[in-house]
Parts: structure tokens; sequence; C-alpha cells
């Protein structure tokens, strides 16, 4: 009598098991299509505000390619989070999706994606800008096709602070007052690199390559620390409000936002390369970490999926696509020719980008799976310093712990 | 208390006896399911059991060895290889098997094979009952009998038939899931194929390079657990006492007010509370204009002095937690025994000696059983602290948390920030378990509430 | 005595006064949320109590924009809970109703499995959640329903304490007259737990409009923003795209506020019930 019940039960559970084991089991088998013709299915991601226009280029690749099925939609977090967002399911994320290069790393040894096959890294080399191509080569091999370069650049107000005034900290800081963020490592780990560190090397993929644990490195946490007493210096974590409410004149930021810059700011608007700073009695340049906007194939893609992806993957970044994302959303294109086109030539903020591009303004970010380590302990040293919760004397102590948390293998 | 109906009724026959003496149906029964009831008769049961066994073996047989054989080593490729597919002219990847399918998966079929034992056990139960009717000559319940009873004395079956196939499905499995992920090396280095590796990650959290943070978040996380309960509920009723005191008219639209802010979804009140709270935000424009304040507090930001920050949360956490132990307390007052209140009061007790003896002691009483489950609450509270804080100030001393943050939202952090330690945080959750089922245990057994269940 | 009139007004007066001021310093951050909705801001941030500036954009905005389809969200949203607020009551009540009512083997142990279960923090059994309603192909609101439903079975704790508090009596009786315990649980049980199913029922209702991180880990994959329930899509309004929480900052304080509104409704008709199954719950030593 007990047992009916039980039977029942177990048998909707046996059900769903076999239904789920059933589906557990199979797995796209991949079959090689030898035809030379470009065709298949492949689902792009990209982030959600970009969705209308990767539209309108995929109209364009269709016109080239028409056996070459493409659905657009949105990523679920962003470019900025693709690691995450792929590594979660990787079969049911996007064949192509877009990423920030500093993920390629970690992606690619963990085998997500597919490095670009020999003929497509000649055409990424000879089309687009040196360190573009640097950005998404990672252990000898290309991961991605870059689309838009991220380098931070100095936003200002110019009925404030004049041209000449923003070529310096000291002089930035003494006429007005910068906006910023010191818990963003985004924004001021590369004062280290100003000072003369380097963080995995000079390739950036020198695991124990690092070296902010010296005399340079102790400079630039004093740096941080005299940031604290300079009044034209603000902590805030919402720079654009202190623009618009007058309260800063300057702040730093990225190209994301120069639209919103501009509509705030309006014919005050004014945008240059980061000043020069004082670090450890040198003036130096300030650099910024140099971001490399790419798009990746996903290795989980279906074999004969693989070359339409690709080959989608190439055209979303050619010069002409490039030239449509940096109308629509800003995006500073890295492609030479679109580069020199006359829209971009004449656009001061892609003028200041693209001059923050270049070495010694900029270093690439490193693309070390450690790097996920870097984020998460870097910002709480440069806050520390500069909220004087570290004193100056464990700046040293501090600076060898995180330079040996950073550097382990694993 | 309640008529119980002895339900174990003492075996009146031993399995040896029904093997022994039963006849060739119910020796088969042993090996094949159900046959003996569909010799005599009770059809349903007898198809169930057998066509059960059957679909079990055929599972079994086509997917079940393989999917535990899999379990043992969570599969074998576990590296991935780049190889350049020429005829196309492109690289793939030739990926490693998925573990966490197969884990998955693996941990389902001991499931279904555990369900089929305690199966195996109901048949046997079942024969030996149907051998005992038949020995004594007792009436053996007909199909409609059975069928019958299922909406009557085995109600219960019937009730909670389809919530425990929910439960199994979409609690019991993940969570052994996630346990047997503190076992692995499922982390960002290992994402797609990991291996078992015992108690490694245990060691990581306890000794290892997290140590240093699961520690002292440990120790905030039980700090604020108990702050924040003690807080809300005690002026969760002072509150309640207020609205409830003599002279006070319209006490449903105070109530309301409070209740509003408890009403407004989380993740509205509290993100926006973060603005609100902002170092340049509208609470600190506000006081310094009234020239409460000479310069900005910084209550939550990422900068902010860890002890201010830690207060704030508090008292954040105040005004979202009293309003419900307000409403619940009030509840609670309008029941309390008026005279032993009035007698006090004859006796010459003023009001703050009848609140400390009298009703205080009462609604504690009763609420304890609550407070219990809400201190549990709150050790896992993920929304004040994730919607508020994000865990920040930053801690510099801490690996990947913040001062704020609770081993809860640390968890979070693990399984879905950038550094991807899943396995680590599967070691969190069974140490917040234990955590949590030590402490329930330790109050109910003191405060003794937790009667019959 | 007249003092002790005097005493006595005095007193009230200084308890009202208490009174307001609490109300005043709880309803401040609510009043600047729905303040914050009608100011026209660009900088994503809103640093001032009164807004500079009075805007009726916001809810325009929301209403209208292509990416971030509102209206479907809300309509997503709204059928979620109203099918899961009908199964999940079923399950919790039948649920409830069983271990209050009925003795049987396994009540104990089930009890005490329950309470364990509720201990464990669920991020973890997230990723084993996606992947079973994968293997279903159920990464949609259907699957969603199934994970807010399939959760039900544990959430029975207040019911349960409101059927303990019916005196057996009544079943017995009924069950003298020859009633089956079906009937007594559909004839009587249920009839008489109206204010308990109300309960369980809003709950159930609110749950899918304020639960941000189990409806984006399921409905994420879809990538098409139309399927997103209301929370997980205001959610993804902020962090979909470097920049945007800038753009979309008022608009989504205006989306919040859409939603708030009637959930608090809901909620200030529920605090009755709210109160009823907690005390009951509580009470019974």
């Amino acid at each position: 009598m007990k047992s009916l019940n039980k039977v029942l039960l177990g048998s909707a559970t046996l059900l769903a098991a076999i239904t789920l084991a059933a589906c557990g089991k199979s797995s796209s088998d991949s079959t090689t299509s030898d035809s030379k013709t470009v065709s298949g299915t492949v689902k792009l991601w990209v982030d959600t505000t970009k969705v209308p226009y990767y539209k309108t280029i995929v109209k364009d690749f269709n016109k080239e390619y028409p056996d070459v099925k493409v659905t657009v939609t949105q990523s679920p977090n962003g470019s900025a989070n693709a690691k995450t967002d792929v590594g979660k399911d990787p079969s049911k994320a996007a064949d192509v999706f877009e990423v920030a290069n500093d993920q390629l790393g970690s992606m690619a040894n963990q085998g997500y994606i597919n490095p670009l096959s020999p003929a497509a890294t000649k055409a990424v080399k000879k089309n687009n800008v040196a360190v573009a191509s640097e950005a998404v080569t990672w252990d000898g091999k290309m991961y991605g096709y870059p689309t838009s370069q991220q380098a931070q650049t100095l936003y200002y107000n110019k009925a404030k602070l004049s041209a000449d005034d923003v070529k310096t900290w000291a002089g930035l800081t003494a006429k007005g007052v910068v906006a910023t963020d010191f818990t963003n490592a985004y924004n001021f780990y590369p004062v280290f690199l100003s000072a003369g560190t380097y963080l995995y090397g000079k390739n950036g993929e020198t695991l124990k390559g690092t070296d902010a644990n010296t005399a340079a490195g102790v400079a630039a946490m004093t740096w941080f620390a005299q940031q604290k007493s300079n009044k034209g210096v603000m902590q805030t974590s919402n720079a654009l409000n202190q623009l618009k409410s007058g309260n800063a004149a300057a702040t730093l930021d990225g190209p994301w936002d120069s639209a919103n810059i501009k509509k705030i700011l309006g014919d005050d608007f004014a945008v240059a390369p980061y000043p020069t700073i004082n670090v450890g009695g040198k003036d130096v340049q300030m650099q910024a970490f140099l971001g490399v906007g790419c798009f990746a194939v996903n290795s989980n893609t279906a074999t004969k999926n693989q070359k339409a992806a690709a080959t989608l993957a190439q055209y979303v970044t050619n010069k002409k696509s490039q030239l449509v994302v940096y109308k629509h959303s800003g995006a500073i294109p890295v492609d030479k020719a679109a580069q020199a086109s006359s829209t971009v030539a004449s656009d001061p903020v892609a003028k200041a980008v693209i001059t923050m591009s270049q070495e010694g303004y900029s270093t690439i970010m490193p693309k070390m799976t450690q790097m996920a380590t870097f984020w998460n302990l870097s910002a709480p040293l440069i806050n520390g310093a500069y909220t004087g919760s570290i004193p100056a004397a464990q700046y040293q102590a501090k600076l060898d712990t995180f330079v040996s948390a950073i550097s382990k293998a694993n | 208390m309640f008529k119980r109906k002895s339900k174990h009724q003492p075996p009146t026959a031993t399995y040896r006896e029904v093997w022994a003496n039963g006849d060739a149906s119910f020796k088969l029964s042993f090996f094949f399911m159900g046959l003996a009831q569909l010799k005599h008769k009770q059809w349903a049961k007898g198809i169930a059991f057998l066509g059960l066994e059957l679909a079990f073996l055929a599972w079994f047989i086509f997917s079940g060895i393989s999917l535990l054989g899999m379990l043992s080593d969570l599969g074998t490729i576990k590296s991935k290889k780049v190889v350049f597919d020429a005829s196309q002219g492109v690289y793939v990847t030739k990926l490693p098997d998925n573990s966490v399918v197969i884990l998955l998966f693996g941990v389902m079929s001991v499931i279904l094979l555990v369900t089929m034992l305690g199966l195996y056990l109901a048949n046997l139960r079942s024969v030996r009952t149907l051998y005992v009717q038949l020995r004594d000559g007792e009436h053996v319940p007909t199909n409609r009998e059975d069928l019958h009873s299922l909406l009557d004395s085995r109600l219960h079956a019937t009730l909670m038939m389809i919530p425990i196939i929910g439960i199994v499905a979409f609690t019991i499995l993940p969570t052994l899931y996630m346990i047997s992920m503190a076992f692995t090396n499922y982390d960002g280095k290992h994402p797609i194929g990991f291996s078992w590796t015992g108690f490694k990650a245990f060691g990581n959290v306890l000794t290892g390079d997290l140590a240093g943070t699961f520690f002292p978040v440990l120790g905030w996380t039980l700090v604020w657990a108990v702050a924040a309960t003690a807080t809300t509920f005690f002026f969760g009723v002072l509150l309640a006492m207020l609205i409830e005191s003599k002279g006070i008219k319209h006490k449903g639209f105070w109530r309301t007010i409070f209740v509003i802010v408890y009403a407004v979804p989380q993740f509205v009140s509290l993100l926006m509370m973060a603005q609100f709270l902002d170092l340049q935000g509208p609470l600190n424009n506000l006081l310094m204009n009234w020239h409460l304040i000479s310069s900005p507090i910084n209550f939550i930001g990422a900068s902010a002095n860890p002890m201010v920050a830690r207060i704030t949360v508090i008292v954040v956490n105040m005004w979202i937690g009293i309003p419900v132990s307000m409403l619940v307390s009030t509840a609670i007052i309008q029941n309390l025994p008026q005279d032993q209140i009035e007698a006090a009061r004859m006796d010459g007790a003023n009001a703050l000696q009848v609140f400390r003896t009298i009703t205080f002691p009462q609604i504690l009483f009763v609420m304890s059983p609550a407070l219990i489950q809400q201190f549990i609450g709150n050790i896992n509270n993920f929304n004040v602290i994730y919607l508020l804080t994000g865990g920040y100030p930053m801690n510099n001393n801490y690996n990947g948390a913040g001062d704020t943050d609770l081993l809860v939202t640390w968890l979070y952090n693990l399984v879905f920030g950038q550094t991807q330690r899943y396995n680590a945080s599967a070691v969190l959750g069974i140490l917040i378990f234990i955590l949590s089922a030590t402490f329930s245990l330790i109050a109910y057994r003191r405060t003794n509430a937790f009667k019959e269940g | 005595m007249k003092s002790y009139h005097a005493q006595r007004r005095l007193s009230l007066g200084f308890r009202y006064l208490l009174l307001i001021f609490l109300a005043v310093l709880w309803l401040v951050p609510i009043v600047w949320i729905v303040l914050a909705s009608f100011s026209a801001n660009d900088t994503g941030f809103v640093s001032t109590y009164w807004p500079k500036e009075f805007t009726l954009q916001n809810y325009i905005g929301i209403f209208t924009s292509e990416q971030f389809p509102f209206v479907y969200w809300i309509r997503n949203t709204l059928m979620v809970s109203i099918i899961s607020t009908i199964l999940s009551t079923f399950v919790t009540i039948c649920v409830a109703y069983t271990l209050s009512r009925l003795r049987f083997r396994l009540r104990k142990p089930f009890l005490q499995i329950a309470l364990v279960l509720g201990m464990f923090p669920g991020f973890m059994a997230m990723i084993a959640l996606y992947y079973i309603l994968k293997s279903f192909n159920m990464l949609n609101l259907g699957g969603l329903i199934l994970v807010y439903v399939g959760g039900a079975g544990l959430g029975f704790y207040i019911a349960k304490g409101f059927f303990d508090t019916i005196p057996v009596a009544i079943d017995e009786a009924a069950v003298m007259d020859g009633a089956t315990k079906w009937q007594v649980f559909w004839h009587i049980g249920l009839p008489m737990s109206r204010p308990i199913i109300v309960y369980t029922a809003l709950t159930a209702f609110i749950a899918p409009w304020i639960d941000f991180i189990f409806s984006g880990i399921i409905l994420s994959a879809s990538g098409d923003s139309k399927t997103y329930t209301i929370a997980y899509g205001l959610y993804n309004m902020l962090h979909s795209t470097r920049g945007a929480s800038t753009t979309y900052f008022t608009q989504f304080i205006a989306g919040c506020v859409i939603i708030a509104i009637p959930i608090t409704v809901l909620f200030v008709i529920m605090q009755k019930f709210y109160v009823n199954g907690i005390t009951a719950g509580a009470d019974k030593g």
C-alpha cells in the first residue's frame, strides 16, 4: 500500500532522468564541409546598445556572403564581462562575440576561443595599427579581430582650464579640480608604469616581470598619498555629475563616455591627452592602460560554421564597419585607413585617444590569467595609499605582498 | 496531543519467511518487483513496480552505467588541443570533456540509484504485507481500495508527490552538486575539464591564500548577524509599542507609512540608498546645507572608513528591517494578557518596569523561533550588502573581498567575479551551512521553542 | 488630577512628535526616489534632494525605448508571476497542510531535511539549475516558473504554523462522520485557510518582480531582451554597456518606481495576513 505513491513518484523522476540523460549525452556532431564557399549559421553577441547598428553592418555582410545566416543579439553582461558570460556555458554563448583584449589570454588558455588563421593574422596586421595587432596577440598567436581602441584621456571644461593648464598635473590641479576615482585601478595603476615599473614585463606576458616593489613603486604610492591633500583632486564615484555641477573642471575618462560628457559640457567641451606628473622627483608622462576591443570566435562553434564565424568576425571589424561603429558610439577605430579618414582625423577625442595609444603614453593591458587577481588586489592597494590607511612605512611590505600574489603560477 | 495511529505494526513475518514459504511469484519478486502483486490481482501496484524496474534497468544499461562510470574521474580528456583545419583554413579547438555536465548527471544518477533502492525496499515491504495477508487469510486490498487510499489514509503521499519532485530536482540535486564541487579543482584554470582533488580546496580556504580573508569576513558576518537581528528586533518592538500606546489615533495609517519602506523592492530601495548616502549624494548635500557637518561624510564608498561603513550598513538595515518586526510585535502586543500588566501597574510599577519585566520578555518568548530564523537569514543577507555597498570599502589585507562583505557576498564574487574560484566558493557554501546549522541547533535547544516541529 | 491630565497630554504630544519624526525619517529616501525619477539628469547620478529640473521624459523614454522593451518586461513578469503564483501556492499549501495535519512515517525526517536544505546558500546551485533547465531546453520564462515553483515546497513554515493553530478536533469530527481525509482537506482545510492562501499567493506573486539574479542567469542566455523579466531587464539596463549607466540612469529609476507602486500596494494589503501568518506560526509553543 505504501508503495504506490513511491512508484508514481519514482516513475516521474525516472522519466525526467531519462530525458535528462538523453539530452546530456547528445553532443553536436561536427561534420566538416568540403565546400570552399562560405556558408553556415552564426550567432553574434554585441553590447545591448550596439545591436541596432551591428544589424546594419550584418546586412552589408550578407550582401557579400548571402549563405551565412547571422543572428545579432545582445550579450548578457556586455563585452567587459565576456569571459564570465562565455565561461558560464560556452556552448550557449555566441559564435562571435565582442571582448576586451585583456581577457584574451585567460580565454585562450581556457580554450574558449580559437586563434586566427595565418591568412587572417596577416590581414589584421596589414590593416590595423601596430598596437592593435600587438594587443590581440597572446603567446605568439592572434586571438581576436581588433575593432576599437580605448585609452582614457583628460576631458575638461575649457571655460575653466586652458590648453596650457592641462599639460601638467600640477598646473591642472592648481587651476581647477579634477574629479576622479582612486578606487578604480584602471584609472591609477598606470601611475606605477609612469614611475618606470613594468607589469608582467615589457611584453606583458612575463609572469615574474612585475617590479612594482621597487623604489619606483614606492614613489608611485607616495604620489597617491600626496593627492589626498591636493585641493585640486576630488575623490568621487560620479565624476560626470561633478563636471555638470561645476564642482570639478576635469576628469579622466574613456571614449565610451565622451558623448555623455559632450552633452554635459556643451560648448565648453575639450579633451587632451593625459598631463605629465611628478613622480619620485621626475616629471614623467602620466600613462593610461590601452585596451583594444575585439571580436573573438568561440571554440565551441561547430566546425562547419567555423569558417563562417571567422569571416563574420573579420567583416565586422573591417574599415567600413569600424567607421559605422565610430559614428554611432564614438569608439575609436584601429584600422589605419579608418583613422586617416577625415571624420576621425578631425575629431579631437579621436586625436587625443590616438595620441594616448602611442608608446610612452599608455601600456597595453596585459592578457595574463593573473589579471583577475591583479584587479582584485591593486585597487585596494592604491586606495590604501590614497586614503592613508597604508602608512608610508608599509609601502614596501605591501608592494612585496602584492607583487608576489599576482606573480603566482596559478 | 495528537492521536497517533501506530504506523509500524511489528512485522508479522520476516523476509526470510516470505522467501522460504512464499510461492514462486514471491521469490521472483525479490528480483522482479511487482510480480507477486500482479499474480494476486493487484494490477495497479504490480504494473507500476514492474514498469518502473524495467524503465530503470533500460536507463541504467543505456546511460546510467556510463554516467556513473564517468563520475569517477569526471571525464578523461582534461586539456584542450588547438589544431589547424587545413580544409577550411581555420584553427579549431578540441575541447576537454565537460566535467560540469558529467558531474551534474553523475550526481543525478546517484540520486536515481538511491531512489530505486528505496523503491526496491518499498516493494519488499509491500510483498511482505501481501504475504502476511494471504497467510493469515486477511482481506487483500483490491485495486480500487488501493487507489482510494491515496485520497484517504495515504493522502499525504498524493499531496507531497509533486512538491517532492520539485524539491529533489531544484534543491536537492543542485545542493549535492554544489557540495561535490568543493572536492574538485573546478576553477578559472580548470573551467571545463576538472578532477577530484579531495580536501585541497578546503585547505585553500582555511589555511591557504584565502584564509587571511576568510576569518576576518567570518568574524564580521557574525557581528553583522547579531547586530542586524538585535537592532531590528529591539527597535521594532519599541516602535510597535509607540504606535500601540494609548491615545495614538489612526494606528493603521502609521503602520502603513513604515511598511511602505519594506514594500519597495530591495533592488530599488537599496541601490538608490547607495546613491543617497554617497560622498557627493543628497544626504551629504542636505547635511552640509543645514550646516550640520562641515565636510561630507563618506558613509559607504569604496574608500570609506570601515567602521563608518559597517555602522551605516547596520543602520540602513534597521531602516528596512524595523517595519517588519514592528508588524510582528504589534500582533503579539495586541494579544498580550492584560491582567498581568494591570496587576503590575496596581503594584506601582512604572511603564519602563512593565516593559522590562513583562512585555519585552513575553514578546521575546513568542518571537524566539522567528528570531533564530532571522539570524540565519542575516548570515545569508545577500541583498543588503550586495546592493548597498557591493562589499566596499576596500580592504588591502583581503583577497577579493571588502570590509562589509559577508561570507555569502564573497561567495558570490568568487563564483561570478573575474577570479572564477568555483571550488572555493563551494567550500564557503558548506562552511556557511555548518555555521548556520550549528547556531540554529544550539539556539533551538536553548529556547526549547522548537517543540513539535 | 489636573496635573495628571496635563502630564498625559504632554506625553501624548511627545509621542506624536516622535512618531512624526520617525515617519519623516523613514519616508525621506522613498520620496527622494520618486522625485529623482522625475528629474532631468544626464550624469548617471542624482546629487540633490530636490531635482533641479523636472521632466516626464524618463517615463516617456522607458515606455518607448527600443533597446529596453519595458512593456514586454511587464507582460513577461506578469505572466510568470500569475502562473507561478497559482502553482506555488498550490504546492506550498499542500506541503504545509500535509506536514501539519497528517501523520506519516517520513514526516519528521522531512521536516528536518527541509530545515537543513534551507541553510545552503543558493548561488552555486544556480549553475546546476542552469544546466538542468538547459537539458530540458527550458532556458526561458517557463524554466523560470519551474524554478520558482520548485522552491515553493520548502517555503511552508508560515503556512504550516497557521494550520497548526486550527484545532484538530474539527478534522476528527469529520472523520467520525465518515469523511475521507481528502474531503477533510478539500471541504474543511482549504476554506478555513483563506487568509494564509492569500498571504502565500501574494508572496509568490511578488517574487518574480524583485528577483534579478536567478532570472538573469536563466534568461540572459537567449540574448533577446524581449524575453526578460522586469527586475533583470532593469538591472541589465545599467550593466549592459559601458557608459550606459550614465545614459539610462533616470529611466531606470522611473522604471523602478513604476513597478514599486503595485508591489507596495499589494504589500500594504498583505500586511494583515503577514502578521497573522507569522504570529500564528510563532505563537504555538
